[in-house]
């Protein structure tokens, strides 16, 4: 019972499903498992190490210079990029070439930015949440979802882009209706 | 249409950055609910992408590809606060409304990756046009979403009522917007693919991967 409360919990805060956040990359997810591994996988990366970095910045950002926060974002997603491609290339150089094209995609997106600002603004609501654990579980619960909507538009993948379906909305319109089925089911969860 | 022409203004109608490219679909989804938060988004989008993609064609190409899309991101980044300070002026109850898409915007795949692959391959003048271009065809789609779903999901229109029988309140949320920008898609392909006779020009989705 309490994995079916935090699963319905996770679909509920889902940030694509919910928020919209990430739609494009979850189409490139979508396409491949191994593109589904290597995005979501690096997209988790960046939000769980990220919301860590933001907790620090939320914590010495004044309120009067509030919106100086996307440009502390931006260095910090920054700096996590470049060291992300360093971390790669010392350590798993025979896949830097592939693993590459992920971060490159995960590192300035919606996915990313957005859940940053998500958990702030959740943060600022609620007191509770407004310490490094806090917005660790928020971001590694970010990625996490990431990958259950990527799994759910894996699974109609290929039916979404088959010859059955009219040209016109073959692909991307027939994916967008289909997560907005998905999300109208999630809606109703709340 | 010769391919100079396609490439300067495509943007508008012949390869929408949203309908066609699905760039910068989250604000259309959630905030593209009513034509307020349209005329906030359109303003808000336009200044941060303009200035940030013409500020941005000074960086030095010779830098490696990771420290100009940091670089981009960087200038977009402040970009965004004479935007936003300024949006407090003209639109102070939007700012409220359209929340944490307001700085998303600044990150938008058209600054930090269009830049490198379009935009930047083109002369200076060819840049201004063909980047107007994609700007108009974005406001353009917002100011249609923003229009069609505040009148069927409020029964107004720049929020004075309207007289409409058939109100669809979920096309104010989410998933409203999710379903709707998936169906306006598919119209226009469909049109696209009627003016200029190939149905199957779409580069995206022209492959069968059915098991059949």
């Amino acid at each position: 019972m309490f994995l079916i409360n935090d699963l319905i919990a996770l679909l509920a805060a889902n940030l694509i499903l919910s928020q919209a956040l990430g739609t494009s990359t979850i189409f490139i997810a979508a396409g491949s498992r191994k593109n589904l591994i290597g995005t979501a996988g690096v997209i988790t990366v960046f939000t769980t190490i990220g919301a860590a970095a933001a907790y620090l910045i939320d914590l010495l950002l004044q309120p009067s210079v509030a919106d100086l926060r996307l440009l502390f974002y931006t260095i910090v997603i920054g700096a996590l990029y470049v060291a992300l491609l360093a971390a790669v290339y010392r350590f798993a150089n025979r896949w830097f070439e592939e693993l590459r094209r992920y971060i490159h995609v995960s590192a300035f997106n919606c996915a990313v930015m957005g859940t940053l600002f998500t958990i702030n603004s959740r943060a600022s609501m609620d007191g509770t949440m407004f310490n490094l654990g806090g917005y660790v579980s928020a971001g590694l619960e970010a990625g996490i979802g990431f990958i259950i909507a990527a799994l759910i538009l894996t699974a109609a993948y290929r039916k979404l882009n088959s010859s059955k379906v009219p040209a016109s909305f073959r692909g991307f319109p027939a994916m967008l209706v289909y997560l907005g089925i998905i999300s109208m089911a999630v809606y109703s969860l709340k | 249409m010769t391919d100079r022409k396609k490439a300067l203004f495509g943007g508008v109608l012949g390869d929408n950055i949203v309908l066609s490219g699905l760039m910068v679909i989250s604000p259309v989804i959630i905030c593209g609910d009513t034509l307020k938060n349209a005329e906030a988004l359109i303003y808000a989008f336009s200044a941060i992408t303009f200035l940030s993609v013409l500020i941005s064609s000074f960086v030095p190409k010779k830098l490696p590809y990771t420290a100009k899309v940091i670089i981009y991101a960087l200038i977009s980044a402040l970009v965004y606060i004479p935007v936003k300070l300024a949006a407090r002026e003209f639109y102070p109850e939007s700012i409220e409304r359209i929340g944490i898409y307001y700085p998303l915007l600044a990150v938008n795949s058209l600054i930090v990756f269009q830049t490198e692959a379009k935009f930047f391959r083109m002369k200076k003048g060819d840049m201004i046009v063909s980047l107007l271009s994609c700007i108009i065809g974005f406001d353009i789609v917002m100011l249609l979403t923003g229009f069609l779903r505040e009148l069927f999901a409020y029964g107004t229109i720049n929020s004075r009522i309207v007289d409409v029988n058939t109100l669809i309140g979920g096309l104010s949320q989410p998933f409203g917007g999710f379903i709707f920008l998936g169906l306006m898609c598919g119209v226009y392909r469909f049109i696209r693919g009627l003016v200029s006779r190939n149905s199957n020009n779409d580069v995206r989705s022209d492959a069968d991967v059915s098991d059949k």
